[in-house]
């Protein structure tokens, strides 16, 4: 039986995720807990169903086509008992309103590769190409590898978006068919991190160190949360770290907090900073106390 | 010379064509001229149409209010408002008796279908683009001598008609009274100046254009701007196009700068001033110029003047004039780049298009390669040949029509009437097949209904509106004696036109996935929902809607079908003759009938409701390319663009956060090529966000340069109907998704 990995809906014409015009495949799982986290649809590596509640028609339909009675209407209002639901996405196909998302679906190397290719003529005429994304991809490594090899034997430029908390064998594993890894870099004092991710960074760090030493091409992404990770200090740290690395460039990410709606669409408890998106000035101050370490920085809204 | 700055200009300026004010003594009002009109043709019954029309021009350029303001660089008009020219209500006369005269069968035909939304058709007198390379190298004295040398000819040769030499008659009356204004002008400026350095000069300007040809940028600006007034003011016919600037202006340019006549700023006022007099305007459709192109060494035509143009465009923010840009592979990046971050930063009035997709186009359907090289851009964004050739928009078909027509056997449910065809009745249909049979014979009786009338009208287009000032720019027309706009340039054709195309797809396809594949309902009860417009039917309708099945979304089996249907329009109208010695052309362009035949048309069983707009240009229906831009650009370059000779547009709607920084540019940039090497003609983007244009419909006030673009018309956002501004804040809430 061939591979199959567990991925979100793909997003075309991705833009900000590696170089020209891009497909970016979402993975599903992750082994970090970012509180800030703006795809909580992608941390469990099982599909789920999302619930939009303000979408809700009140049509009925998920409730007669449901075969674990997961949808119910009381008082013409939907309820959704999340634990009878195994995820089938057979309501989500008969959902009038579009209230109902199945996040999560099998998919085999050679299908994502030939949904890929659809898009070729956009990848060649921007220097573009496909992102492997997630969650974390390298959460579903031999997925990720055979689907990365495919890509690369139909010429097409790759790119791994990872927040290499992962073994190191994974990583050494799709070096040969990745032309550019996309590295969250979310804090530089491990304990911090631990408290804002879950985990230290210290294999982090170590993977980042391996990759630099093997060549590979890294561009740096700082998720800039305020009151999180945006001190002085921080900056200052980060920018020691990298600027001993062998980095192409560092891109700040500022945070925004668009994705609460997908908290309680899947049942899941808010953990995003109630901070406001960082200002314009902020972010070109963070971006010059990492110059001023010799790392090639810039706001990602540049 | 030390002109005003044109911050202090700005008032008057913006106010020159909404609501100028004139010196009484200069002349008579707008409304009193137009009083005097009907009664001046009457005292000329008799004689030929061209020299009435002539006489008219010339009364109006004696007597109507001038001015020649120190806060402008060109003169005023009185005659500014385009919904009260003066010359209209003999037009309108005229268009009276050819109809009763000439055209009882074919407008009773014409008309019935109109009404029953079969088609929207009507004589078209807007798409007009003189030869501005004749109009820089002869000016207005050289023009009147160049067609008297025409007629000495004739003449000479014997073959001098009645209809000749009344048509000679007219351009030289009409050119005459050309020369006759500029001397009020020139007389005003003089008399009122009072030192004023920028009136002076541009007494002198005018002085040089009573008597010969411009030879500097403000000369040239200027003869732009006059010949635009002359021809769409006064003798009322649509100059669709203010020329290809940059390569026009150029060398006039250079020599300024090299001898030391004017400054680059001084250049840049005169730009500046030069698109505010249509900035002022302001008509919803816009007034069009482009810029670029291909020389014929194969270099670019982007100079420093196209940098300057875009420049001085984008500071003064105004919707209109529209420039398009024609892009080929030699096109400087920076420039491109500069057109696309104006366009992100909110400029949607800037449009793409392609001189390798025009190129084959044009070539299969026979023009030369060097005439599709030098073609003009106009109007929305549609080619035509230079000098050689004029095209007009006669009619729209409605692509939904078709549905109403099978499902009710003939009879437009609305309006009651009925209508015969080859079709087979409702009953008689057992397939799919049979019904996309159906729905072919149903079009192609549409398009035969907008040729025969078309023919029959197309016929008098210039006994209706004679149309001098252009024809006196145009070689072809001088030659043959024959109206330019009628039947005088090489090339006479015609363009039919469609709305609905993406919903006529979409529609086929829920009766072959709900009717044929899934049963779920027969044909008669469709036709039963329909009529009754969906009521009780509301799943059914949200299912269709929900339906996978969709235009735009780069699935084969939905894009063959929109394939089909494109070659069946192009087979069926393609190089059909017209009646002016021309021919049909197709056109994937709808202007604004996607929503006024739209109101026309019913529930169709692509979930539309009865009087929704439908597709526009061969653009999904709103909302339905639920895939993204890439498969978008897939399904719609899957249609030959060649197909449509007429034009080829489509339009892609973006969110900011999409295309922000350096990576949104350089996709902005790969998408624009992708879309042209696959034969894509002409891409507009519009760029915004819903929450911004939720607020633009509550604030208006605070939106006012807020800029959309409507098939080709750049508007204001917060002057379209609410309706239309529903439809967008809808696309903006999906595409953000």
């Amino acid at each position: 039986m061939s591979i199959t990995g567990i991925i979100l809906e793909p997003k075309r014409f991705a833009v900000h995720d590696g170089p020209g015009i891009r497909t970016t495949f979402f993975l599903k799982g992750c082994p970090l807990r970012c509180i800030w986290c703006h795809n909580p649809e992608s941390v469990p590596p099982h599909p789920e169903l999302a619930y939009y509640a303000h979408k809700c028609i009140r049509c009925g339909e998920c409730v007669s086509i449901c075969p674990n009675g997961a949808h119910s209407m009381r008082e013409k209002k939907h309820e959704f008992h999340r634990s009878l639901c195994t995820a089938c996405g057979k309501c989500e196909r008969a959902c009038l309103g579009r209230a109902l998302r199945l996040y999560g679906k099998r998919i085999t190397p050679e299908e994502a590769t030939a949904l890929a290719l659809e898009d070729r003529a956009f990848y060649e005429q921007s220097g573009g190409g496909v992102t492997l994304s997630g969650g974390e991809p390298l959460f579903q490594p031999e997925f990720c590898l055979e689907l990365l090899k495919q890509l690369k034997t139909a010429g097409v430029h790759t790119a791994l978006d990872t927040c290499c908390f992962v073994p190191r064998t994974a990583l050494e594993a799709v070096l040969p068919v990745t032309d550019v890894f996309l590295v969250d870099f979310k804090h530089a004092d491990s304990s911090e991190h631990r408290k804002l991710t879950g985990q230290g960074n210290e294999l982090i760090l170590d993977n980042l160190h391996f990759l630099s030493e093997r060549g590979a091409e890294i561009e740096i992404r700082i998720p800039f949360v305020p009151g999180c990770n945006d001190s002085d200090e921080n900056m200052e740290r980060t920018g020691e770290i990298l600027g001993g690395l062998n980095v192409k460039s560092v891109k700040l990410l500022p945070y925004h907090d668009l994705a609460r709606t997908k908290y309680a669409s899947l049942g899941r408890t808010d953990t995003m900073p109630h901070a406001k998106p960082p200002s314009p000035d902020r972010i070109a101050h963070a971006v010059r106390l990492l110059r001023a370490r010799h790392v090639n920085a810039r706001s990602g809204t540049e | 010379m030390p002109y005003a700055a044109f911050e202090q200009d700005k008032e008057y300026l913006f106010g020159k064509f909404r609501n100028p004010v004139f010196d009484p003594s200069t002349g008579l009002d707008n409304e009193t001229v137009q009083n005097h009109i009907l009664p001046l043709a009457e005292s000329m019954k008799g004689l030929p149409h061209p020299v009435v029309k002539g006489r008219i021009f010339e009364y109006i350029c004696r007597n109507i209010q001038i001015d020649v303001n120190p806060h402008d660089c060109f003169p005023g008009f009185a005659c500014f408002d385009r919904n009260k020219r003066p010359i209209t209500p003999l037009i309108s006369a005229w268009d009276r008796e050819v109809n009763e005269t000439c055209l009882r069968e074919s407008n009773e035909i014409m008309y019935a279908r109109n009404d029953a939304g079969l088609h929207s058709m009507w004589k078209d007198f807007d798409h007009s683009v003189p030869d501005w390379d004749s109009i820089l190298t002869l000016g207005f004295p050289g023009l009147l001598r160049r067609a008297e040398q025409y007629r000495a000819e004739r003449e000479r040769r014997g073959e001098m008609t009645e209809d000749a030499k009344a048509y000679f008659d007219g351009i030289a009356i009409t050119l005459h009274a050309v020369l006759e204004m500029l001397d009020r002008f020139i007389r005003y400026a003089e008399e009122h100046a009072n030192g004023n350095p920028r009136m002076l000069a541009e007494a002198e300007c005018l002085k040089q254009l009573r008597t010969g040809a411009p030879r500097n940028t403000y000369e040239v600006l200027q003869i732009i701007y006059l010949h635009f007034m002359f021809c769409e003011h006064i003798d009322r016919m649509q100059v669709r196009s203010l020329g290809n600037l940059d390569r026009m202006i150029y060398p006039y340019y250079q020599r300024d700068l090299e001898e030391g006549r004017f400054t680059e700023e001084k250049i840049r006022e005169f730009f500046a001033c030069f698109l505010m007099q249509w900035g002022s305007i302001n008509n919803y459709w816009g007034h069009p110029f482009y810029l670029g192109g291909t020389k014929a060494d194969g270099s670019t035509e982007i100079n420093d003047l196209s940098f300057l143009i875009l420049d001085v465009f984008d500071k003064l923010a105004v919707p209109t004039p529209k420039i398009q840009i024609k892009v080929a592979r030699n096109t400087p990046r920076e420039f491109l780049d500069k057109a696309l971050d104006m366009i992100r930063r909110g400029h949607n009035s800037l449009v793409f298009v392609s001189e390798e997709s025009i190129r084959r186009a044009m070539m299969s359907i026979g023009y030369s390669e060097e005439t599709a090289r030098t073609c003009d851009i106009r109007g929305c964004y549609e080619f035509v040949p230079r000098v050689l050739g004029n095209t007009t928009g006669i009619g729209h078909i409605n692509m939904l029509k078709p549905f109403e027509l099978i499902f009710n056997d003939g009879r437009d449910p609305k309006t009651g009437r009925v209508f015969e065809s080859e079709a087979p009745k409702l009953e008689e249909i057992t397939t799919f097949d049979d019904f996309y049979k159906a729905y072919i014979l149903w079009l192609d009786n549409i398009i035969e209904g907008i040729i025969f009338c078309s023919r029959a009208f197309e016929k008098h287009l210039h006994r209706i509106n004679p149309a001098q000032m252009y024809s006196a720019t145009i070689p072809s027309s001088l030659k043959t004696a024959r109206d330019a706009f009628s039947n005088g340039c090489v090339y006479n054709n015609s363009s039919i036109l469609n709305a609905g195309f993406g919903s006529a797809v979409d529609a086929l396809m829920a009766v072959k996935e709900f009717v044929f594949e899934k049963k779920e309902l027969t044909l008669p009860e469709f036709r039963d929902i329909l009529n009754s417009n969906w009521k009780g039917h509301e799943k059914l309708r949200l299912r269709i809607l929900r339906s996978g099945l969709k235009y735009g979304n780069g699935i084969d089996q939905v894009d063959f079908y929109a394939e089909m249907i494109a070659r069946f329009l192009g087979n069926k109208i393609n190089l059909r003759p017209n009646s002016r010695g021309g021919v049909y052309e197709a056109s994937g362009h709808s202007a604004r009938t996607f929503i006024t035949l739209g109101e026309r048309t019913g529930a169709t069983p692509d979930g539309r409701f009865a009087g929704e707009e439908m597709s526009k240009n061969l653009s999904p229906a709103m909302g339905m390319d639920t895939n993204g831009v890439t498969a978008l650009i897939r399904s719609v370059t899957r249609l030959d663009a060649a197909t449509f000779p007429g034009d080829f547009p489509l339009d892609v709607m973006m969110h900011p956060a999409t295309v922000q920084g350096k990576e949104g540019l350089d996709a902005m940039r790969g998408l624009l090529f992708t879309y042209l090497l696959n034969h894509g003609v002409a891409i507009h983007f519009n760029i915004f966000d819903a929450a911004v244009l939720e607020d633009a419909q509550k604030h208006p006030d605070r939106y006012s340069g807020l800029q959309v673009r409507v098939c080709g018309w750049n508007v204001r956002f917060t002057e379209l109907a609410k309706k239309e501004q529903d439809a967008y804040i809808e696309r903006a809430r999906n595409i953000a998704e």
